[in-house]
């Protein structure tokens, strides 16, 4: 019995001094932030919303979750955010790490928004092999395939476009790919729209239909340009098609510099502003002129007072 | 304006003030020394300038952040100072007010300088002064650019024809009786007199002209400085986004222009010995006129700095924090102090306002003037509404170069030598009008 309560003091003594070591080595979280937990549940579109923003925000240092192909940075490497020894924290420690940054790691407090931050997080405890409550991400239990194809068809009828991903096996049987993420993207003025939804993932068939937005303008025909591909490179690199589709409501472009406005050329002037202008050169102008020549009058007073 | 009591009375004869006048343009060493000087610093700032037109803007302290620095503050420096002419020899002399007359020239002299100069700091300012000439032919009408152009060659133009009319009656006197002088200067004479010999009918024909320009100076001054502060106001910029730039300028550029006039003014007292023409009366009246638009200009401030420092958005309160607190606060309250609320409190009280005390004053204020255009300018500036990330040290700070401050100088000394070399060729005080004020008689022989 004295024995047990010796190896127990002794082993609470150990246990306390690493904790302390190990916190006075690496980052400590104060206490009040480590309770804190996750308001989003794990939902497959919460865990692929964190994954994209983890593609954006963290992967260029952390490399994929689980990998291990983060940046060689020294002294510190960034660590693999899918580890289990990583996911041994609480959702609240993540979250203040992410928060507060340190060293190398930037911090996130103001760049990312709250919702985005717990859905890293949500993204990341998909990896937690102790978490019993978080679904996977459907999981990718596809062949090992070559010469993956994405084929794009177009529908006029229902507005929706669908894709199909498939690749050819080591036996040369082509199958299709399920659970692979794809997005689909439109081109706009500036960069980019994504029109995928929430739930872009292969079938069975290595299908994926989403219907294309009905308020979408296109060119004067109906023209867009439409650009699907496999959100994550990191499975068969990256794999684009791009298609113009007619599916976007015909739209004739205003080009806000044809009006007469404050911010068009000089030919597009205001019609007030060049009145101004042209009436105030002129009337100052003559007035000066006039009184030059007025100027040129005044020798000739001199004679004919004479 | 009948009450000046102390004004001394004087026995001038036409002889007298044709003799005291002319004296200090046929003999006088010490300004000829003075012109070798400015042509001298000219000289080795025209090399600054050549670097820069060499180098390109690159030399200047200038950076993405800061594309208007030194030379845009001075710009606006030398607009305000110019604006004094349309103040004293206009409004002034348009309300017959007596004691400008021996002033109004040098009021004018000084516009005519620095608005030309005002305009070559601007060719000053760019990288390709080869291409001015296409801010007229492809200037857009929107754009304040091209109405500043406009305005400030018209207002020059003005202003030269508001100091050659009123001294063509002096100018025909110069003919007849500067006989010693080049050949140059006597055709000069000779053309500018206009073969003017006072009849009445010239005279009456003469004064309607100066009338007719001295009521188209009033608009055209207040659009010289208006437009001026457009270039500023019509962007939406922290600091410079208000409505109130235009008056606002106006009344800085009354007070800048009076303090410059206060100061020349002292120095062609003492330097041409001038003391019964620019007499105690002069500087005292400029004094009173000093307060009044210092208290004009006081006024403006508090409503540009109280309205916004109270409700504090976001964007001034970055920009209104620096100039109170922050690091433009020894600038921004200096020339607040200095230029504004001392002499104020200085120049109520009848010994400042002296000739000499008030001469010292007027140059803290034209100081103060110099960098409150600076701190309208800058700060601003380096708080763009979308910062760049990552921007090097260089874009955030801004230091003028001496590049810069030699160009400025440059600018600073070709004013003074115009209105020096001026003054040499040209009687500094209206020979005729004080005579006509005096009630002299006097005949202009043809």
């Amino acid at each position: 019995m004295k024995n047990i309560i010796k190896i127990t003091a002794s082993l609470f003594l150990i246990f306390t001094i690493s904790v302390s070591v190990v916190s006075a080595q690496s980052w400590s979280v104060p206490n009040s932030s480590k309770k804190k937990q996750n308001p989003y549940d794990t939902s497959t579109k919460n865990i692929s919303s964190g994954k994209k923003i983890y593609n954006i925000n963290c992967k260029s240092c952390h490399g994929d979750a689980t990998m291990g192909n983060m940046l060689p940075l020294q002294p510190i490497a960034p660590s693999d955010l899918g580890s289990q020894a990583f996911l041994m924290q609480t959702d609240g420690e993540i979250y203040y790490k992410v928060n507060k940054g340190k060293g190398a790691m930037p911090i996130f407090e103001k760049t990312l928004s709250d919702e985005n931050k717990w859905m890293v997080i949500t993204y990341l405890r998909s990896f937690d092999k102790n978490k019993k409550v978080s679904k996977k991400i459907a999981e990718v239990k596809n062949p090992e395939v070559s010469d993956v194809k994405l084929l794009l068809d177009i529908n006029k009828e229902t507005k929706s476009v669908s894709a199909n991903l498939t690749g050819v096996t080591k036996k040369g049987a082509r199958v299709a790919l399920q659970g692979i993420e794809l997005s689909f993207k439109v081109k706009r003025s500036f960069g980019y729209l994504d029109i995928s939804g929430n739930d872009a993932y292969t079938n069975e068939q290595g299908m994926v239909e989403i219907p294309f937005p009905s308020d979408l303008p296109g060119d004067r025909e109906g023209h867009v340009n439409l650009l699907v591909k496999v959100t994550d490179d990191a499975y068969y690199g990256e794999i684009t098609v791009d298609r113009i589709a007619t599916l976007g409501v015909p739209t004739d472009p205003v080009n806000p510099l044809d009006e007469r406005a404050m911010w068009g050329t000089r030919a597009n002037a205001p019609i007030w502003i060049i009145v101004s202008y042209v009436g105030g050169v002129l009337s100052i102008w003559s007035i000066i002129f006039l009184v030059l020549f007025q100027l040129i009058k005044l020798p000739k007073l001199a004679k004919t007072e004479e | 304006m009948n009450d000046l009591p102390e004004q001394k009375e004087t026995t001038l004869s036409f002889e007298k003030i044709k003799e005291d006048i002319l004296r200090p343009m046929q003999n006088h060493k010490g300004l000829e020394l003075w012109i070798v000087f400015l042509i001298t610093v000219i000289g080795v700032c025209a090399w600054a300038y050549y670097v820069q037109l060499r180098d390109g803007l690159g030399v200047t302290g200038m950076r993405d952040y800061v594309s208007w620095g030194l030379y845009i503050a001075n710009f606006v420096f030398f607009v305000a100072v110019s604006l004094v002419g349309m103040l004293i020899s206009s409004i002034l002399g348009l309300l017959r007010i007596n004691w400008i007359t021996p002033i109004s020239r040098i009021a004018e002299i000084i516009a005519v300088a620095f608005v030309a100069v005002a305009g070559l700091v601007i060719v000053l300012d760019m990288g390709r002064p080869d291409r001015v000439l296409n801010v007229l032919i492809h200037g857009r009408f929107q754009s304040p650019i091209l109405w500043d152009v406009t305005v400030i060659t018209t207002y020059l133009v003005i202003s030269l024809l508001l100091l050659i009319l009123p001294m063509i009656p002096d100018l025909a006197i110069c003919k007849n009786e500067l006989k010693k002088t080049s050949p140059v200067l006597k055709k000069l004479y000779n053309i500018l007199s206009f073969g003017y010999i006072n009849t009445p009918s010239q005279h009456k024909h003469l004064h309607k002209m100066i009338r007719t320009l001295m009521v188209l100076i009033v608009p055209v001054g207040l659009a010289i400085h208006t437009v001026t502060s457009w270039l500023f106001a019509a962007t939406l910029r922290n600091g410079w986004d208000t409505t109130i730039f235009g008056p606002y300028f106006v009344a800085g550029a009354f007070v800048a222009g009076s303090a410059a006039l206060i100061v020349a003014m002292y120095f062609f007292r003492v330097s041409y010995k001038l003391q019964d023409y620019i007499t105690d009366v002069q500087f005292d009246k400029m004094g009173k006129l000093m307060v009044a638009v210092c208290l004009v200009y006081l006024y403006f401030n508090l409503n540009e700095f109280l309205v916004p420092g109270y409700k504090m958005k976001t964007g001034d309160d970055i920009h209104l924090k620096e100039l109170f607190t922050g690091n433009w606060a020894i600038m921004f309250w200096s020339s607040q102090l200095f230029g504004n609320i001392i002499p104020i409190m200085l120049l109520v009280t009848k010994k400042f306002r002296k000739p000499l005390p008030i001469m010292i004053i007027s140059l803290f204020i034209i100081a103060a003037a110099w960098i409150k255009r600076y701190v309208i300018v800058i700060p601003t500036m380096l708080h763009p509404h979308l910062p760049i990330q990552n921007v090097p040290e260089n874009f955030v700070h801004y230091y003028p170069s001496a590049i810069e401050i030699s160009v400025t100088v440059l600018s600073f000394a070709l004013a003074l030598l115009i209105i020096t070399v001026l003054a040499k060729i040209f009687p500094i005080i209206p020979i005729c009008e004080t005579a006509d004020n005096e009630g002299i008689d006097y005949k202009i022989e043809a």
